[in-house]
């Protein structure tokens, strides 16, 4: 199983046209603008509603867009507008806060595996790779039908998902830096295994987790809406693109397209976000490896 | 004789692996909260009625015990009795995994094509407006939650345009189709039975193009990537400085060198593909293992549960030993 990497088809080294930093420049910028008007959006979505995001308007349900409702109502007489700009809170959230436990905890166990090696390693490695005898998605199918949802379920359920990767690849990195000799030099000057872990393997092996991470925050927003949209998510009535979109299932058969496709496409455009930005990250790491 | 030693012993490495998961998945799924046995009896059961039900499914052994014949079974291929059904769950299986294989072989194979053909064509064009589409879309496709694209494109295909049949179900029932592996497209094949063909073929279009374009992106980048790295390479640009014909220099050095990394991804991406049909499944009312295997989890359908987590492992890290042999095929420097 030697060749299983990153669980994520994103992982792909990119090689890329433009060598100079420019176009990597402008993908982060335009990658981080996507993402700031996002954040804006989710902080500022009471301000920018009329609606609550579970208000019941009895008098419209599926109202088409325009009048009383900006982007029409849906079989509930909820307001859309609102509630696509109130889910951005959860799957901002829970996205960003799935990955940042991931990294923390992946780093952790990777840097243990990969610095003192032998039974640790083994008994690690070996876990890891069960965890990736799966394709990342119905692991966390898997983990959040067993698990439930609800917020921190759903965090912790994508955290586990992703968290094995990220042990993969700090340990690969701890593995080539233990050679080095200004570790060896640490050792003879008596610095103790903490201190050399702490202070010079854990910066210097979070150089590709830095690329990887806003790639993987993308990865767990489509995640976490496709769990939602299987009703394995958020519960019911809270505003959450993913569940959004199942509601509004039945909606697109009958040709209504409001209930569904609003929340789908602020999907996109948020995980569109994380991808320019890990792209042009990658993009400069390249460049500079160069 | 060499390549049969190393499948041997990567298979000898595998069985660790598989059985963390079937000792993993055994003990999870009875540890987690929920009940398989109330879900079947409705509300008005009574205790001795439950317990009824669970001796009949063995749910009253200790766990040792239980561990034990679920074991015995795997060995003779018996993955037990669904507790939802009361069906022989490997029967269940077979003709599930039928309807799944035909969505993902399909769109995986497409996906393959187009993205060795159109990363070819882009990477030879790099930084043009070409090369810049190819790029965007690849973008886009990398973002796009597919259950939802499964929406938009019933919205588009089905709602606006009625090009296509409703998303209920993989072939019209009055071909009277016999089924016979599952996959509906093959069975009409075998069988003959035009109307089927046609229909089947009509019901397979919208969900193999939602697949098809998720599963694109990742691998056209990575075309792109590797052929970027051939054409820049002095072998490239020898062979072209000596003056090879346009169609040697394609065929002989950018094709087959740029394929060298693709095994691998395409196993990934089957992977990937095998999680996405659970959605697409959901989508298109797909009768197929994602939905089973969904429906499995939702219930604690226990042998169920077991049956199918461990087939999609097993699946899982067969195609990358397949895709270890073939890459090892496809690049005489590797050695295995």
């Amino acid at each position: 199983m030697a060749d299983i990497q990153m669980a994520q088809p994103d992982a792909v080294p990119v090689v890329s046209g433009t060598r100079d930093g420019r176009f990597a420049k402008s993908l982060i910028y335009v990658g981080g603008a996507i993402l700031v008007v996002a954040a804006l959006a989710a902080i500022l979505a009471p301000l920018l509603s009329k609606w609550g995001p579970t208000e019941i308007d009895p008098s419209g349900t599926l109202a088409a867009p325009g009048g009383e409702h900006l982007l029409g109502s849906d079989g509930n007489g909820m307001d859309v507008w609102s509630r696509v700009l109130h889910a951005a809170r959860i799957d901002l959230g829970i996205a960003v806060l799935a990955v940042a436990l991931a990294v923390v905890v992946g780093t952790l166990l990777g840097l243990l595996a990969g610095y003192l090696g032998g039974w640790v390693d083994d008994v690690l490695m070996r876990i890891v790779d069960i965890f990736q005898a799966f394709p990342t998605f119905i692991l966390a199918l898997a983990v959040s039908a067993l698990l439930g949802g609800g917020f921190f379920n759903l965090v912790i359920t994508i955290a586990a998902v992703n968290a094995p990767a990220y042990a993969r690849l700090v340990r690969a990195e701890v593995r080539t830096l233990r050679e080095m000799q200004y570790i060896e030099a640490a050792k003879t000057s008596g610095a103790s295994t903490l201190g050399i872990m702490w202070r010079h393997l854990l910066p210097n092996s979070l150089t590709p987790v830095r690329v990887i991470a806003p790639l993987n925050c993308g990865w767990a927003m489509l995640t976490l809406a496709g769990l939602s949209f299987l009703g394995l998510g958020v519960t019911v009535p809270t505003a959450e693109w993913g569940s959004m979109i199942s509601l509004g299932t039945s909606d697109v058969v009958a040709g209504r397209w409001w209930t569904s496709v609003p929340p789908g496409l602020a999907l996109l455009v948020c995980v569109l976000g994380f991808s320019l930005l890990g792209e042009g990250l990658q993009e400069r790491a390249d460049a500079k490896r160069r | 004789m060499r390549i049969l030693r190393f499948v041997g012993r990567r298979l000898l490495q595998l069985i660790p692996v598989l059985l963390g998961v079937v000792v993993l998945t055994f003990l999870l799924v009875r540890v987690l909260p929920g009940d398989p046995i109330r879900s079947i009896l409705g509300p008005n059961a009574t205790e001795a009625d439950a317990e009824a039900a669970r001796v009949r499914f063995g749910l009253d052994q200790p766990i040792w015990k239980q561990f034990l014949d679920y074991l015995g079974g795997l060995v003779t291929g018996d993955f037990g009795t669904s507790i939802q059904s009361g069906a022989s769950v490997t029967g269940e299986m077979a003709l599930r995994l039928g309807p799944t294989l035909e969505l993902v072989v399909i769109a995986v194979t497409i996906a393959i094509v187009l993205a060795i053909w159109l990363g070819i064509w882009s990477a030879r064009r790099a930084d043009r407006a070409g090369d810049h589409t190819v790029r965007i879309f690849a973008l886009f496709g990398n973002s796009i939650p597919e259950f939802w694209l499964g929406l938009v494109l019933i919205l588009v295909g089905y709602a606006a345009l009625g090009w296509f049949p409703a998303p209920s179900g993989r072939v019209d029932p009055d071909t009277n189709l016999t089924p016979l592996t599952g996959a509906d497209l093959v069975d009409a094949l075998i069988t003959g039975n035009g109307p089927a063909i046609s229909s089947a073929a009509a019901h397979l279009v919208l969900p193999v193009l939602t697949l098809v374009i998720g599963v694109l992106a990742p691998l056209l980048r990575s075309v792109r990537a590797s052929a970027l790295e051939v054409l820049r390479s002095e072998a490239y640009a020898a062979a072209a400085a000596h003056g090879l014909p346009e169609r040697t220099l394609l065929r002989g050095y950018l094709r087959r060198a740029t394929l060298v990394r693709l095994p691998s991804l395409a196993a990934l991406v089957f992977g990937t593909a095998l999680g996405s049909t659970v959605l697409i499944e959901y989508v298109y009312s797909w009768q197929g293992f994602g939905q089973w295997a969904l429906r499995g989890l939702l219930y604690r359908d226990y042998p169920v549960v077991q049956a199918s987590v461990l087939i999609i492992a097993f699946a899982y890290v067969l195609i990358f030993l397949i895709a270890d042999v073939v890459h090892a095929w496809l690049d005489p420097r590797v050695k295995i």
